[in-house]
């Protein structure tokens, strides 16, 4: 058995920066790469004008659009829900197969996945996008919530 | 060396025990205000109230993971190498991962209200889910095999290229196209578009997690002293009875 007295500390040696700059700079590299050149793989949806033009949001295939519901478009055909979306004064009808429920309501944003056929975008699934304002929902708004879901919406 | 662990048992002190009752008291305020005094939103009505839980709960991680890096930096650039800075680094990271879950889990449940999903690949939270998956390994890396010098170092460096992500999070609502709404209180118009009293509670939320952070880091690394001390007088004693052994043969 080896019972001789452990060895004193060695020297210190001096710190080794090398890596931590690389090991950096391989992090800075990282995060411009990912929000310079990933930006249309990442992008979540296309805008209402965008579709056959912008990359990515071709007619041919599903996609997931954004636009706002347009005030007094909204309609019950059945069991299906039909509207407008507008972005940037682009309009399209959607015909959604279902009931939104939940805070679906006109002047609201919203996603819609579906695909284009026959210029009505064919959709079965919305998400509605809430804005990053909140306000008291109070006894002279509630008459007017729709018109304050516009406002919130347009402002 | 059981002297030492005896007489650092207690986790708690006197500061531990006032910031513990403060928390207490800061967050039966959040409760009450969040759940009974503010109002409905006009769009999103109760389920406006998650926000009380799910935002503080993302910045008190936030603030773990960044707590985390400088502690980490501190280690790494100091040359006394103090294990201090380890065990609050670890501690930090630790309570942070446990404030990201809480930020997915109300996210998610507040997503089913408003957006109709519990859950979406966007750019927010993938980036939040990337962030979470990232502070689980370097929690698995703390616990790799090697001397707490190399634990140091090793969860060290992984803890200064995580902090990176931070900003990647947080600005994700602004560089991409997100389902997840942009920031209310911290957008760079500094226009904050909320009711007085939500925001005020909001706020509250934040004081509230953040003493609830201060009190389970504190806690959590005097833990971690107490199992370092704990495992040198194991081997102390290994080396004892080695040497015991030695003497009766």
């Amino acid at each position: 058995m080896d019972l001789t007295p452990r060895p004193s500390e060695p020297a210190k040696k001096p710190r080794k920066w090398l890596p931590i700059i690389l090991l950096s700079l391989v992090g800075v590299g990282g995060v411009v790469i990912v929000t310079q050149f990933l930006r249309s793989a990442i992008d979540y949806y296309c805008n209402v004008d965008e579709i056959g033009i912008r990359s990515g949001c071709e007619e041919a295939t599903r996609l997931r659009v954004q636009g706002t519901v347009e005030e007094n478009s909204l309609q019950k055909i059945g069991s299906k829900t039909s509207f407008v979306m507008t972005f940037n004064n682009k309009s399209i009808n959607v015909v959604y197969s279902g009931d939104p429920g939940g805070v679906f309501q006109e002047c609201i944003s919203v996603v819609a996945h579906g695909r284009m056929i026959d210029g009505t975008f064919e959709s079965n699934r919305i998400e509605v996008k809430h804005s990053n304002e909140y306000a008291e929902k109070n006894a002279d708004r509630i008459e007017s919530s729709g018109s304050a879901a516009c406002s919130q919406a347009q402002g | 060396m059981s002297q030492v662990l005896q007489s650092t048992s207690p986790t708690g002190t006197r500061a531990t025990r006032v910031i513990g009752a403060t928390a207490i008291l800061v967050m039966a305020w959040v409760v009450v205000s969040g759940l009974l005094l503010t109002p409905q939103d006009v769009v999103q009505g109760e389920s406006v109230r998650i926000m009380y839980v799910h935002v503080p709960s993302a910045w008190i991680a936030y603030l773990a993971f960044v707590f985390t890096a400088v502690a980490s930096a501190s280690w790494l650039i100091s040359t006394k190498h103090s294990m201090g800075f380890d065990r609050f680094a670890g501690a930090s990271a630790e309570v942070g991962v446990m404030f990201m879950a809480i930020t997915l889990i109300t996210g998610s449940l507040w997503g089913r209200l408003t957006w109709g999903e519990f859950w979406q690949w966007d750019p927010r939270l993938t980036t939040t889910a990337f962030l979470f998956v990232t502070y689980l390994g370097y929690l698995a890396v703390r616990r790799l095999e090697g001397s707490v010098e190399q634990r140091a170092r090793r969860s060290a460096v992984v803890a200064m290229l995580a902090v990176l992500e931070i900003p990647l999070v947080h600005f994700s609502v602004v560089l991409w196209r997100s389902l997840h709404q942009g920031a209310t209180v911290l957008n760079p118009n500094g226009d904050v578009k909320m009711d007085d009293l939500m925001l005020f509670t909001l706020f509250s939320g934040v004081v509230g997690f953040t003493l609830v952070f201060i009190w389970l880091v504190l806690h959590r690394q005097r833990t971690m002293l107490l199992v370092d001390i704990a495992n040198h007088q194991g081997l102390d004693s290994a080396i004892v009875a080695r040497r015991a052994e030695g003497s009766a043969n």
